[in-house]
């Protein structure tokens, strides 16, 4: 082919770029409709368009290309992911990996982000059913610890950070949580499974059991732990900016506790949260002023 | 082959020996502090996050010189250069003071798509204007020379006018950037397209060249792939001396990137260079004398 033929360099880009991701290899790729829209004469005669070698076909050529491009992102994939792949099996979870990708390819420079929607994917794509159902939860939490490890650093207030805070002022601040936190409303107890698998245990798929978790970064480790409803909607409250007692209004949903009994409450999950290091910040600036 | 001490054209240091900085290593560095003249960082495994890596990366810039080295910056695209990217690329350059940066001759994805892997060019007349020009604007934006290195190619776009390594030359002398000579891509890319590895190398503007990567391959028979997962073969070897006999010396890294093992295995292999670097240096005291 002389100078004159060549095509753009842009299509030759796009072309190349639909041969080697198409899911089923370089041939299907060559021979699909948006490759052929591009580069009509490739599925005419490939080698107008690639070379061969001594050894390999054109074809043959442009399938490492096609090979490597699942081969990286599903390596990627299988290390993000590692007990929902347990769950669903190698077989099935690759062959979800294939299709996750093949529709949402990588719009980003870093691999971070790649498997940002691959939870909602397979909660899309995947039949229902409580085996399904749990991988999906689990997905999610595997998604999240991924995103809380990337999340900003953020140093934990301190033990005389809290105790600075005066107790008539508890209920007017505002705390802000550390960057690295995520809330998750679970179908399934897909903690406890997890915690089970990473104990060495084969546990059986559980049964739906709505659970409520987050998940965080202390330092540079990544924990997830379950928490009790209120507790969960008690925090989500004073992460979205809510006073303390803003959020236990909001949380009573008009149910009478008796001041000892939510004093006690609060004072357990308070040391809980606290020790998590999942509060950085008090913010006082908002306190009504007295008459 | 007599030694030639050939300084680069932005007397960028030759900062010695040095290895790839990988994760699994992490722990062992920051604990040991090893002998290791610099390392070079895959730049966008610190870019968009704040865990643990950079806690260590900014450990490890305080105590050895850094080369940022990108796999997605994506020259060679047709889409629209990311300033963005750039910007965050600046921002971690100056973090660890990095002492240089760089990526590859390729493009990595187009249409708004990123492949993540080093896809061929067609060397063209069009191909080589339009990195020229890509080449130019980042380099411009980010008040540096850009350090480009020849990639492992699979395959030959039928539409290409010029070999690889004219492209390469040309490239470098007319959008005035560096290059980083990957000796292990030299020896895969010739393999795969039944060229002389040592005409690829005499076409090469030394006086451009400021890094030389050497790595392992897998041989498949029909051909090579980059694989970066063991030692370097003797072939790999000779080529290096080749380029360390034209340049009298640039910095040298060894990546090891699949079945990666303890860091003094990595230590040992990146420091067979020193024969030929050694062997160079004596040569060219001698030839000065």
């Amino acid at each position: 082919m002389n100078l004159r033929e060549s095509p753009r360099l842009e299509t030759l880009e796009r072309w190349m770029q639909t041969v080697v991701m198409h899911p089923e290899g370089a041939a299907a790729g060559v021979r699909s409709r948006p490759a052929r829209k591009l580069l009509p004469e490739a599925a005419v005669d490939l080698e107008n368009v690639v070379l061969p070698s001594r050894a390999l076909s054109s074809v043959e050529r442009l399938d490492i290309y096609a090979h490597m491009y699942y081969a990286r992102l599903l390596e990627i994939l299988v290390e993000e992911y590692p007990t929902t792949r347990q769950i669903l099996g190698r077989h099935e979870f690759t062959h979800a990996c294939r299709r996750f990708l093949e529709r949402n390819p990588s719009k980003s420079r870093t691999l971070n982000l790649l498997s940002e929607r691959f939870p909602e994917f397979l909660g899309r794509s995947l039949p229902r059913g409580h085996r399904n159902g749990l991988a999906v939860d689990v997905a999610r939490i595997e998604r999240a610890m991924e995103d809380v490890f990337d999340a900003r650093r953020a140093e934990p207030l301190t033990a005389a950070e809290f105790t600075g805070i005066g107790a008539a002022d508890w209920q007017h601040v505002r705390l802000t949580l550390v960057p690295a936190l995520r809330f998750l409303k679970l179908r399934y107890p897909a903690n406890d499974y997890m915690n089970a698998v990473r104990r060495g245990q084969k546990p059986r798929i559980p049964r739906r059991r709505p659970t409520t978790a987050i998940v965080y970064r202390r330092g540079f480790q990544v924990f997830r732990r379950d928490q009790e409803p209120a507790q969960f909607r008690l925090l989500k409250a004073l992460a979205s900016g809510r006073t303390l007692a803003q959020a236990v209004r909001a949380n009573a949903h008009g149910k009478r506790v008796s001041a000892d009994r939510l004093a006690a409450t609060l004072g357990a999950w308070f040391r809980e949260w606290a020790a998590a290091g999942l509060f950085c910040g008090v913010d006082h600036a908002r306190r009504p002023r007295t008459r | 082959m007599t030694t030639t001490s050939l300084p680069n054209r932005w007397n960028l240091p030759d900062l010695g020996l040095g290895v790839g900085l990988r994760t699994q290593h992490f722990r062992y560095i920051t604990e040991h502090w090893p002998a290791m003249d610099w390392f070079e960082i895959l730049s966008e495994n610190f870019i968009d996050t704040e865990g643990r890596p950079l806690w260590y990366l900014d450990q490890i810039a305080e105590r050895y010189p850094i080369v940022m080295h990108g796999v997605c910056l994506s020259v060679g695209s047709t889409d629209p250069v990311d300033f963005g990217f750039l910007d965050k690329l600046r921002t971690l350059a100056g973090r660890v003071k990095a002492v240089w940066l760089g990526d590859h001759i390729c493009w990595t994805g187009v249409a708004g798509i990123n492949g993540h892997d080093l896809y061929p060019v067609p060397y063209t007349e069009e191909g080589l204007r339009h990195m020229i020009s890509r080449v130019r604007i980042i380099q411009d934006y980010l008040e540096r020379p850009l350090i480009l290195e020849n990639p492992s190619t699979y395959l030959t776009f039928s539409a290409s006018s010029m070999p690889e390594e004219e492209f390469i030359a040309r490239l470098a002398i007319e959008a005035d950037c560096a290059l980083l000579l990957d000796v292990n891509n030299v020896y895969v890319t010739c393999r795969n397209h039944d060229l002389d590895p040592v005409a690829y190398l005499d076409a090469i503007p030394y006086e451009h060249v400021v890094q030389v990567h050497l790595a392992g391959h897998t041989d498949n028979g029909t051909h090579c792939i980059d694989t970066h997962d063991g030692h370097v073969i003797d072939e790999v070897w000779q080529l290096y001396k080749r380029v360390h006999d034209r340049t009298g010396g640039r910095a040298t890294l060894l990546e090891w990137d699949a079945n990666i093992p303890k860091f003094a295995v990595l230590q040992r292999e990146v420091r067979k260079a020193l024969r030929f670097r050694n062997g160079a240096q004596a040569a060219a005291k001698q030839v000065a004398a």
